[in-house]
């Protein structure tokens, strides 16, 4: 449905995104809202008209063919009512063809009363309306014994009088008999002329109840599901007939034409009016089924969306993957309580631990143990303060390790990691291998010092040879005559020639000795002409000029070090080159001495304390000590413990260091129980006086 | 030439840039009774040598060379015009060398040079040294002196003698040389008495072993 709703991909970078989805949506604008809100409510409104107007209409289709069928109910009824009456009417027409004997009229209008329940009473009246005789039903007690026949003639005097104007049957109006009790039967009469050869002689009235009319007319069916009865213009019911009560919902009217007066038959059905529930239920059904049709459909067109965008985001995911994948760079992602939550195969390859090794743990085993609490300490200010500005850029480099156990460098950009929300969820690493390129850096550093101690041997070498040269001359000369004068004293011949002989040889010796010796004062010379570059620097410049040299090295060999300077820095009088040249020979045997040790037990301590005139240089290391019989020899020249060493490097140092006027020696550190903790090598330099050579701080101040 | 007179005394030829050695190693040597002439580069001995090449022929000799000298012809130089002229028999060369150069004294030894001593030297050892070389030269120079002399009696042998002595060489009867050279026995006999005689042998074996040497 949304198909804008993938601003970031949900992979393990983005958890947030993974688990609450809803989280996006209150980002989303409000016509956006609407836009998707709109539809839904048209359906929903679109299905509560159709679902009333489909119950509507239900409801008036069944009250439609229930009024129908009452209508039809009350036309039949009517017919048959009429028919009855007709029936009825012929049956006492053929009564008066019984002459002349009214008794043998009699007995046919007896059997007549039997036959026709709705025949109440038959009269004989004569012309004057004189009632002659009268026969009574004889499944009913006497019609007017509540009130006489006389109280209730009037209808049936002025039909008969019609009967009579009309010689014809007439019907009278119907009227109500009463009987006890508060009942009564409504009744209708009807008036037969009985014609004599030509003559009026009198009429024949028959009585009929009105209900027993219907209940013969009509079929126990119909009887049974319809309340029937005859009203009055006004509504009022004459009579009724039918088993039930109508229900007054279904009401059909019908009019019965007499001669002389016209019945409205009224048909109520007993149905009752549509009921609500089963309607209801149908039309819900129905609605709800269309309703399920429309979602269906609907549901159909986005599934073939959704499908679509899915297939662009699997795309998508498939190239970020690669792109993932072919990256050279380590990612990493953290959250905030520092739980890896993500690491791509370039920083699982970098480590060489697996995803599923690393992924949920806090102190990931890449972190070497001895830098643990550091880290540690690095990702709660991390925490509390967020990463610096210049580290975002620059990134900040740092040591992990490998499954093997090898120490690396590797140079780290971290980044907050905002979620879907906006909150911050964790961080982001980039993280480079800088092993390759510090492997790089120290081969050419190496090629760098190779060169320099070439040229420095060149120097040296050349300088041996021509020393070499110098002294072979004259020891080669001495050697010759001394062994000549030996030759000669062994011959045992004391005379004058051999003596001169030797006398010459003895004075050649001396000649060539001081030969020698003029020699070895000129390189004396040499090394002294160097005391002149003597100048003031601060120890803090001595040990900035060496430490890049020395971070090299001691990153390279895991080394910490630990730096001790006095604030502020004290200053010596001194050859520069020298003592930094110096500087950095006994630091880098320091950490050569720990090559052995274990990565966190290399730690190197430099300290510089100037006190009394004298500027203490204090190197120490954590190896193994110096066996005694190494320390014997340690300063002498050309001895090394060094397979690539020319053994120059103490010696020399100590003779930069007398020539300054300072001292170098050094002693084993040792614990309380006498085990050995390490070297420490210790120099000395004249301090400068503060007032001899102000530094730039001191003028300022000034 | 005079071949048969008897050797001069042997002498050692010094050539050194360093005055100082020159005159301390020509000391030692007369400590041990030897003659030494001192040569200050490798252009002066080769001066001397235009000047004396007999000397070399009369008495046994050998050079001590300085491998290595600034300025001028180097000993190595000096060594390969020796090796030219084939003098390295007579005037076997001991290099004397003082900066480690090995590898160049070794690849001397291989052309021929007698052997080499690194300075500063055990100097009695060298003077030991220096005596075999001259025991070398002489054994050299005898050799020579009596190919020489064998050449000037080959060369007095007339064309018809030189035939009969290189068929008898070849250890033909002499009835055979007589047949191949067409002439008689008689005459081939005569030559070969003469041959014998000319060439101061006693034996046709003794004829080929000399020429042999030859």
């Amino acid at each position: 449905m949304r198909e804008t709703a993938y601003p970031m991909l949900p992979t393990a970078l983005d958890t947030d995104a993974m688990v609450e989805p809803a989280a996006l949506s209150p980002a989303e604008p409000p016509a956006a809202r609407w836009r998707r809100v709109l539809p839904w409510a048209l359906l929903v409104l679109l299905l509560g008209v159709a679902q009333t107007l489909l119950f509507v209409l239900t409801l008036q289709y069944e009250r439609d063919r229930e009024q129908e069928r009452t209508e039809l109910t009350a036309a039949s009824a009517a017919a048959d009512v009429r028919q009855r009456f007709a029936h009825d009417l012929q049956s006492l027409q053929a009564l008066l063809w019984n002459e002349p004997g009214v008794d043998a009229g009699r007995a046919d209008a007896a059997e007549l009363l039997r036959a026709r329940r709705e025949l109440l009473r038959i009269e004989w009246r004569d012309a004057g309306q004189r009632i002659e005789q009268a026969l009574e039903s004889p499944y009913r007690g006497p019609l007017y014994d509540l009130l006489p026949r006389e109280a209730l003639d009037g209808d049936t005097e002025a039909a008969c009088a019609a009967a009579l104007r009309q010689t014809g049957p007439v019907w009278s109006r119907s009227y109500f008999v009463p009987k006890l009790g508060g009942l009564g039967i409504e009744v209708i009469d009807v008036c037969l002329p009985i014609g004599r050869g030509g003559s009026l002689r009198g009429v024949m009235a028959a009585t009929l109840a009105l209900g027993a009319v219907i209940d013969e007319a009509v079929g126990a069916d119909t009887a049974r599901t319809h309340e029937l009865s005859f009203v009055e213009g006004d509504g009022t019911r004459l009579a009724r007939a039918g088993m039930s009560r109508g229900a007054g919902v279904y009401v059909a009217e019908r009019l019965v034409d007499l001669p002389g007066v016209t019945l409205a038959l009224r048909v109520d059905s007993a149905e009752r009016g549509p009921r609500f529930i089963p309607n209801l239920a149908t039309s819900l059904v129905l609605g709800l089924s269309l309703a399920l049709a429309a979602v269906v459909a609907l549901l159909a067109v986005d599934v073939r969306r959704r499908a679509a965008a899915e297939a662009r985001l699997a795309e998508e995911l498939a190239l970020r993957r690669a792109m993932e994948d072919s990256l050279v760079t380590g990612l990493r992602a953290r959250d905030l309580a520092g739980r890896i939550t993500y690491v791509n195969p370039a920083f699982c390859t970098m480590v060489g631990f697996s995803a599923e090794q690393l992924i949920g743990r806090t102190v990931p085993p890449y972190w070497p143990p001895e830098m643990r609490s550091a880290y540690e300490a690095r990702h709660a200010q991390r925490l509390a303060r967020g990463v610096p500005a210049h580290e975002q850029r620059e990134g900040h480099e740092t040591v992990f390790m490998r499954a093997g156990g090898e120490r690396f460098p590797v140079l780290i950009f971290e980044a907050p990691l905002i979620g879907a929300a906006g909150r911050q969820t964790g961080w982001m690493s980039a993280v480079l291998d800088l092993s390759a390129q510090r492997r790089v850096e120290e081969l050419s550093r190496l090629q760098q010092e190779q060169l320099q101690a070439t040229a420095r041997l060149a120097t040296v070498g050349e300088m041996a040879s021509l020393l070499s040269h110098e002294l072979n001359q004259p020891l080669a000369a001495i050697a010759s005559y001394a062994t000549g004068s030996l030759n000669l004293i062994g011959g045992d011949r004391a005379d004058a020639p051999t003596l001169a002989m030797l006398r010459e040889a003895t004075q050649r010796i001396a000649e060539q000795a001081a030969r020698a010796g003029r020699v070895i004062k000129s390189v004396q010379d040499f090394v002294r002409r160097r005391e002149r570059h003597r100048e003031v620097v601060g120890c803090d410049e001595l040990v900035d000029a060496v430490l890049p040299l020395l971070r090299l090295q001691a990153r390279k060999s895991g080394t910490r070090i630990d730096l001790r300077l006095d604030d502020p820095a004290p200053r010596a009088l001194c050859d520069r080159t020298m003592v930094e040249q110096v500087l950095l020979n006994l630091t880098r045997n320091a950490i050569q001495a720990m090559d052995g040790q274990p990565p966190e037990a290399r730690v190197l301590e430099i300290a510089v304390r100037g006190s009394g005139g004298w500027v203490r240089v204090d190197v120490a290391d954590r190896g193994p000590g110096i066996a005694p019989e190494v320390a014997a020899r340690l300063f002498t020249p050309f001895f090394t413990t060094k397979p690539e060493g020319m053994g120059l490097g103490l010696s020399l140092c100590r003779t930069v260091i007398e020539q300054h006027g300072g001292a170098l020696d050094f002693e084993n550190l040792r614990d309380a129980a006498g085990r050995v903790l390490g070297t420490r090598f210790r120099f000395t330099l004249p301090e400068a006086a503060a007032s001899a050579a102000p530094t730039v701080a001191e003028e300022a101040a000034a | 030439m005079n071949h048969t007179a008897p050797l001069g005394l042997p002498v050692v030829h010094l050539v050194d840039d360093e005055a100082v050695v020159r005159e301390a190693l020509g000391w030692l040597l007369r400590t041990r009774r030897l003659l030494s002439e001192p040569h200050a580069s490798g252009e002066a001995f080769e001066a001397w040598l235009a000047a004396h090449a007999a000397v070399l022929e009369g008495a046994p000799s050998c050079l001590l060379l300085d491998m290595r000298m600034p300025g001028g012809m180097s000993g190595l130089q000096l060594f390969e015009r020796l090796i030219e002229r084939r003098l390295l028999d007579v005037l076997p060369v001991i290099f004397l060398s003082g900066h480690g150069d090995v590898a160049t004294a070794v690849a001397a030894i291989q052309r021929g040079a007698f052997d080499f001593v690194e300075k500063p030297f055990s100097d009695n050892a060298l003077v030991d040294r220096i005596e075999r070389a001259l025991a070398a030269s002489r054994v050299a120079l005898e050799r020579r002196r009596e190919r020489a002399a064998l050449r000037e009696r080959l060369a007095e042998l007339t064309e018809r003698e030189r035939e009969v002595m290189q068929l008898v060489v070849d250890g033909r009867p002499n009835k055979l040389i007589a047949d191949a050279l067409a002439i008689s026995v008689r005459t081939v006999e005569v030559h070969r008495a003469r041959v014998f005689e000319k060439m101061g042998v006693k034996s046709a074996v003794e004829l080929a072993n000399v020429l042999r040497e030859a």
